[in-house]
């Protein structure tokens, strides 16, 4: 299941709260749209593993964290994969929008690993990516679903970046 | 080493073979509880495989050993689950079917050896939760915490190289959560452990029953 949905200007949102502006990829605290501050702000427990995985592909990340600075992290002992919420800049999409695809294929094929030996209806997994679109916008796409269905996500968020409205 | 993991596969199979006759409920006690002395006995013998692999510093040859360690591992509990349903005590029966589970798929992320193996074996363990118990309440813990700390390297998990869920010489990663503060506790379908389960239920007559046999528990004052 897909839900494509508005979001607050991140950019914008990342400078008032006092955070650094992210300007390729990043990792969105899972509560960035509402927090009145930034000691509001809380990640998903699974951004650290993405975070090292990213790393470790050389996929470059802009943080929103200040240097030295670490956010509380939310863990839910649910069985299926909560993901942290992923920020594309529109300028990503223009200049290599081939690193989406590698960063969201290095989580996908993480997941292969991690859901070994699990029977595949409880392969579930819930992602969500913040676009910031081409005219300037910005876009929510909520995924929750079969691990299968994460490929479609680099395609959808391609559509969703050029879209004029 | 090869050839001594040649031998290990080897009795392995048969093992678990031969274990396998007694995965029923039918089965004699006796037999169950044999076969479970037969596979701890190999489990032990993997260990000591694993400890010289480690000592080698043989990554590979310890993460297999681990990976059929999990699976023996999951074999006995499953064994145990039959008996425990033999002797009417289906929660404990319940507890070793969760701990089969945890431990095949623990198998499976362990080393390709138990890849294959894993995936039938977790099948047939996800039917047997299915058509051998009632559906069950779960629970699950939401925590907020400032730190985890990695289990392989005991630093702090964002800072070292390990991830959550991967081997490294004869290890599964894991990580352990720090200065944890409880948010929430909610009701799920698919927790991640499926040890926090609500065992009792009072109905609106004021009666008390057991969810996993519908017997009912009397107050005791």
């Amino acid at each position: 299941m897909l839900k494509i949905g508005n979001y607050v200007d991140v950019k914008k949102k990342a400078q008032e709260i006092g955070c650094n502006v992210p300007e390729t990829l990043a990792l969105i605290p899972r509560n960035f749209e509402s927090a009145r501050s930034k000691e509001d702000l809380v990640h998903e427990s699974s951004a650290l593993t993405v975070r090292k995985l990213w790393q470790q592909n050389n996929i470059i990340e802009t943080p929103i964290e200040k240097p030295g600075e670490k956010l509380p992290l939310v863990a839910e002992a649910a069985f299926e994969w909560i993901g942290p919420t992923i920020f594309v800049a529109a300028m990503l999409l223009s200049q290599n929008p081939n690193l989406v695809t590698i960063a969201l294929n290095v989580i996908s094929n993480y997941l292969t690993d991690w859901f070994r030996g699990v029977v595949k209806e409880r392969q579930k997994v819930k992602l969500n990516v913040i676009v910031e679109k081409k005219d300037g916008d910005y876009k929510k796409l909520e995924y929750e679903g079969e691990l299968e269905g994460l490929k479609s996500l680099p395609g959808v968020i391609k559509v969703v970046y050029e879209k004029n409205e | 080493m090869n050839k001594e993991k040649e031998q290990l596969i080897e009795e392995f199979e048969h093992l678990t073979e031969d274990s396998a006759k007694f995965l029923f409920i039918t089965r004699g006690k006796e037999f169950q509880q044999e076969a479970v002395e037969k596979l701890t006995a190999l489990k032990q013998k993997i260990s000591l495989f694993k400890e010289k692999a480690v000592e080698n510093e043989d990554e590979d040859s310890a993460n297999f050993a681990l990976s059929l360690e999990l699976f023996i591992g999951a074999l006995i509990s499953e064994l145990r689950m039959w008996m425990a349903l033999k002797e009417d005590d289906p929660n404990k029966a319940w507890d070793y079917l969760a701990d089969a589970q945890l431990l095949v798929r623990n198998a499976a992320q362990a080393h390709r050896t138990a890849e294959e193996r894993a995936e039938g074996y977790a099948n047939k363990l996800y039917l047997l939760e299915k058509l051998l118990f009632p559906p069950q309440i779960f629970l699950s813990p939401g925590f907020i915490h400032t730190k985890e700390e990695c289990s392989i390297c005991g630093k702090e998990y964002g800072e070292c190289e390990h991830i959550k869920g991967k081997a490294y010489m004869g290890k599964i990663c894991h990580t352990i959560m720090k200065d944890i503060e409880i948010k929430e506790v909610s009701f799920v379908n698919e927790p991640a452990g499926k040890y926090r389960r609500v065992l009792q239920l009072t109905d609106e007559h004021g009666i008390t029953r057991d969810l996993m046999t519908w017997k009912r528990i009397e107050k005791v004052d």
